[in-house]
């Protein structure tokens, strides 16, 4: 009898709404909320915060996926990111360009520009899972500062192609009529970047796009894909002994990763304000979110985004002493890893740090009820 | 009745589960195995003793999956198993413990468990997201399988702590409820009673016992407690240097001289 002959295969099928749907529902239902009662609230400025504190959760935590969650060190993140805002900026410009006739924005709330932008995000994400696919395969071979070294490599080497880009075409009649082998040149704004970018990107699909990163992440991690990753993390060996396929979970890892993250990059292209350029790829942005992982604590999600939201935040809150901002960050960094090294939550989320009579919910079983 | 079960048992001991053929490895100019031979059949439980460094986790590790063997062939129930990948071998029926605790310390006892238990669910990336129904009954029955074992080892308990908060005889024993949770039909122990006192060990004589029985898995031991292999083991295989240098029954063995030898020292020629 071999283990393969005792497969536990389901009978039933569907969803049940009440509860796999609703988080989803409700996380959309907050990022109504926050687009329309925040900006009136607080105004522009701390809004483009909120947006960036936003995108900025999405990279951490798809992040942690691959760092926390499978324990892959990888330095690469922003290069992810930044495929995915190529990618999702240059569908929605062009094709704004050839289906309007202007770069603009167009139409208004859930109207048809914003749904393009949408698609565009998605293939932005799925660019970028490719490439995640890609740039896993080293991890099927290296391991700890080797895998780093090859990740850091690949958003070095991305910054540099995208300089040699060619510069962007903003005039519909050109592209309208032009050889396809203007596209050869890849005109996505080289060394400058990509400016021209219709602006869609606003509180609501942040919003949106995070709560399902979120719920994806964490559901992800409480199944049984979540445990082999985790496992990947704790004991490669064991995990093989265990009949875990390692190489698959550190390269789905790496895949579903790279696509939030190119979503997230979709999400930081559309921004107003922001002209994604070359640089965007290089290792400071990557760096950043990979402080974001290492401070909120191993895979643990809310330990993430909080970290994220505080290492967004932190650097407007020190804006006012300007010079010696960076002298803060670094220290409070120091300070931290000192105080804590496994990060703010270590490997737990939130609620376990909740009093236990917050969690035993009455419609909440225990494990051995529930076994039975 | 009896009869019956004698014939059943006597039907299974002839039934060969695991055949191993002039297994062997070598590690540059080391030969840490070579030529290794074992038939182990269904409900066996062997023992593989010799003198620290012979090469028997070595085999563990060759048996497992983990080194490719470059002699010899291996097969389970007749399928081949060279050129396995660890995970392949655990899915073909082999489960084994660590002789350093190899457990997930950071993971609860129950997902230590259930892990070893999802070798047998193909999990999908949207039910997962999703949550359907399906999804939800696959993570139940997984879970329920695991509680179930951890009943009968008595750690339902503490199914939630983290595995690193247990003793180190706990530690052990989960290591064993893991590799059973893979369901085997060949279970490898390295060193199961290592650092365990001696009512500990009679203990784990009992349970090396019941788990065959109850599991209906063969069992191949690794121990250097003598009284604890000579005790419950059928037939025992001695390595040396990477060699066989007796296999028989524990009286055999114990009277070997070549064993004697290997473990004492030998007796010079001209003395």
């Amino acid at each position: 009898m071999s283990a393969s002959d005792v497969l536990i295969e389901p009978t039933s099928h569907g969803v049940n709404i009440l509860k796999s749907a609703a988080p989803i529902l409700v996380g959309i239902a907050l990022a109504v909320g926050i687009q329309f009662l925040l900006p009136s609230t607080v105004g522009p400025y701390y809004s483009r915060l909120v947006i960036d504190a936003g995108i900025a959760m999405i990279l951490a935590v798809s992040l942690n996926i691959v760092n926390g969650m499978t324990g892959q060190f990888s330095i690469g993140h922003a290069g992810f990111m930044t495929i995915g805002a190529y990618t999702a900026g240059s569908i929605t410009f062009y094709s704004s360009l050839l289906i309007w006739g202007t770069a603009a924005k167009h139409g208004s709330f859930l109207g048809s520009g914003e749904w393009m932008f949408v698609i565009a995000c998605l293939c932005g994400g799925i660019t970028a899972s490719i490439a995640g696919f890609v740039v896993g395969l080293p991890s099927l071979r290296l391991r700890g500062d080797y895998l780093a070294i090859v990740t850091l490599g690949f958003g070095e080497i991305l910054r540099v192609l995208l300089q040699q880009t060619g510069k962007v075409v903003d005039n519909a009649e050109i592209v309208r009529n032009a050889p396809l082998t203007t596209f050869a040149t890849v005109p996505v704004g080289g060394a400058i970047g990509f400016d021209g970018i219709p602006k869609y990107t606003t509180l609501f699909w942040v919003y949106a796009f995070l709560a399902i990163t979120v719920i994806f992440a964490y559901r992800l991690k409480r199944s049984s894909f979540g445990r082999a990753m985790l496992s990947v993390r704790e004991d490669e060996i064991a995990a093989q002994a265990m009949g875990i396929n390692t190489s698959r979970q550190k390269l789905l890892a790496f895949i579903t990763a790279a696509f939030f993250a190119g979503v997230g990059g979709g999400l930081l292209a559309h921004e107003s304000g922001v002209i994604i350029s070359p640089k965007d790829a290089g290792f400071q942005r990557s760096f950043d979110y990979v402080i974001m992982t290492v401070l909120g604590g191993r895979g643990s999600i809310t330990g993430v985004m909080l970290a994220a939201i505080l290492l967004s935040g932190l650097p407007e809150v020190l804006r006012d002493f300007e010079r010696y901002r960076i002298i803060i960050y670094a220290a409070l960094l120091i300070f931290m890893m000192l105080s804590r090294p496994q990060g703010l939550f270590g490997i737990h989320e939130i609620w376990d740090f909740f009093p236990r009579s917050w969690k035993t919910l009455p419609w909440k079983k225990s494990p051995r009820e529930e076994a039975q | 009745m009896n009869q019956v079960l004698e014939h059943r048992s006597a039907g299974a001991a002839q039934q060969t589960l695991l055949e191993v053929k002039d297994l062997g490895i070598s590690f540059g100019g080391l030969k840490a195995v070579q030529n290794f031979n074992l038939t182990l059949p269904s409900a066996g439980l062997y023992g593989l003793i010799g003198p620290n460094g012979a090469g028997k986790t070595t085999v563990f590790n060759l048996l497992t999956g983990i080194y490719q063997p470059q002699t010899g062939s291996l097969s389970l129930n007749g399928k081949n198993l060279l050129g396995c990948k660890p995970h392949e071998v655990t899915a073909a029926g082999i489960a084994r413990t660590f002789q350093n605790i190899r457990l997930f310390p950071n993971l609860s006892i129950l997902d230590n468990v259930r892990l070893a238990g999802q070798i047998r669910i193909r999990p999908k990336l949207v039910s997962t997201f999703l949550r359907t129904n399906g999804y939800r009954e696959q993570e139940a029955a997984l879970k329920a399988q695991a509680m179930d074992l951890l009943e009968i080892f008595d750690l339902q308990d503490r199914a939630e702590d983290l595995a690193q908060n247990l003793s180190y005889g706990h530690q052990r024993r989960l290591e064993i409820i893991r590799a059973l949770a893979t369901k085997p039909s060949v279970l490898l122990l390295d060193e199961p009673a290592a650092g365990l006192n001696p009512q500990e060990k009679l203990a784990l004589a009992q349970s090396i016992r019941q788990i065959r029985d109850r599991f209906e898995v063969a069992i191949l031991l690794i121990e250097h407690d003598m009284q604890l292999v000579m005790d419950i083991c059928e037939r025992i295989v001695v390595l040396d240097h990477g060699v066989t240098i007796c296999e028989g029954t524990p009286q055999t063995v114990q009277n070997d001289e070549k064993v004697i030898a290997a473990y004492l020292g030998a007796i010079a020629d001209d003395a």
